[in-house]
């Protein structure tokens, strides 16, 4: 029966001797193409990476307007007007419900009491800076990072706040449109 | 692995081995740590100025005309130019671009109406744009955006 078996399969010495292909425990990966495609994403990416002196990353839920502006970003105090708060170079300063400003916090000139404090303290300080270092000049920008359902009333505010204390200069930060 | 074969003065070859994985490694990092920083949106800056009681704040001498832009609700406008002339034109709404939207602000005939001040008042640089107290402010930058390419300085008042 076995060799009848064996025959079948060729023979007692085939069977012994057949030969069996070890299962390959290597795999070679051929990451030369993966690093080519990995530099070609790298250079697109530092291509389109944004450098400027000033980098405006908008609060998550703030909604920018848009416009077909073309001025460029230039080092300023920046305001951030939001639904719930009013940032000063990223501190809160003023509450606000619904992009209002509480009634008690608003003065017979427009501005907020909060806000033209703060702004206030911000141009002291710059004054003593300029005053201690004649290369350092006194700065009237001033950027308005604002989302687009502010009613004017409360723009009318933190502008008043801040030209009160010196800053005229507004650059409204928007989505360019081009 | 990449290996190179390079052959030597006396026939030898010189094989050496590029260790891909740590390049890779960086270029994962880089990539990740570019994504992870990467802002898409394209900020720019409108230049604005604030105009209180309709005088502008840089002209050392003071213009022919003094134009007020008045937005109000429902899309409506009204110019008033204070000077040499005296006028106060209301501009309505334009009809909505698709069925079914909404009205939106008569730009044509506010930017035909300003061209004509120009060409008439060759001083004439400067408008301020106020509007009512509850109208969003995306609208304020709409109409200044469209009037900063007729008018070198679009200033906001009301205050």
């Amino acid at each position: 029966m076995s060799t009848i078996g064996l025959k079948h399969f060729g023979g007692k010495r085939s069977l012994l001797h057949k030969k069996k292909h070890a299962p390959s425990e290597e795999m070679s990966l051929n990451i030369t193409a993966m690093a080519d495609i990995f530099t070609v994403i790298l250079v697109f990416l530092l291509k389109s990476y944004a450098t400027s002196a000033l980098d405006i990353s908008p609060t998550a839920g703030l909604k920018l307007p848009t416009a077909g502006a073309n001025d460029t970003l230039e080092e300023a105090t920046r305001v951030e007007i939001s639904e719930n708060a009013i940032l000063v170079d990223g501190t809160p300063i003023v509450a606000l419900k619904t992009f209002q400003f509480q009634p008690q916090d608003v003065e017979s000139n427009q501005s907020s009491k909060q806000l033209a404090k703060e702004f206030k303290r911000l141009r002291d300080r710059q004054l003593l800076i300029a005053k201690a270092n004649s290369d350092v000049k006194v700065d009237a920008k001033l950027i308005v990072v604002s989302d687009q359902r502010v009613p004017y009333a409360s723009l009318k505010t933190v502008l008043a706040s801040a030209a009160l204390n010196g800053y005229t200069d507004f650059k409204l930060a928007v989505v360019k449109n081009d | 692995m990449g290996s190179v074969n390079l052959p030597g003065g006396d026939g030898g070859g010189q094989d050496f081995e590029l260790n891909l994985a740590p390049i890779i490694d960086c270029l994962v990092v880089l990539i990740t740590f570019m994504l992870a920083s990467a802002t898409f949106l394209s900020i720019g800056i409108l230049d604005a100025g604030i105009s209180a009681g309709g005088a502008t704040t840089t002209a050392t001498t003071p213009p022919s005309i003094v134009v007020t832009v008045e937005l109000k609700k429902d899309f409506q406008m009204q110019l008033r130019v204070e000077g040499k002339e005296t006028l106060t034109v209301p501009i309505g709404s334009s009809a909505p671009a698709n069925a079914g939207a909404s009205s939106q602000w008569n730009m044509p005939e506010l930017v035909q109406k300003i061209r004509g001040l120009r060409q008439k008042y060759a001083d004439f640089g400067a408008l301020t744009i106020q509007g009512d107290n509850q109208l969003e402010y995306r609208e304020f930058v709409t109409v200044m955006d469209s009037l900063r390419k007729e008018i070198p300085v679009v200033m906001l008042g009301g205050f």
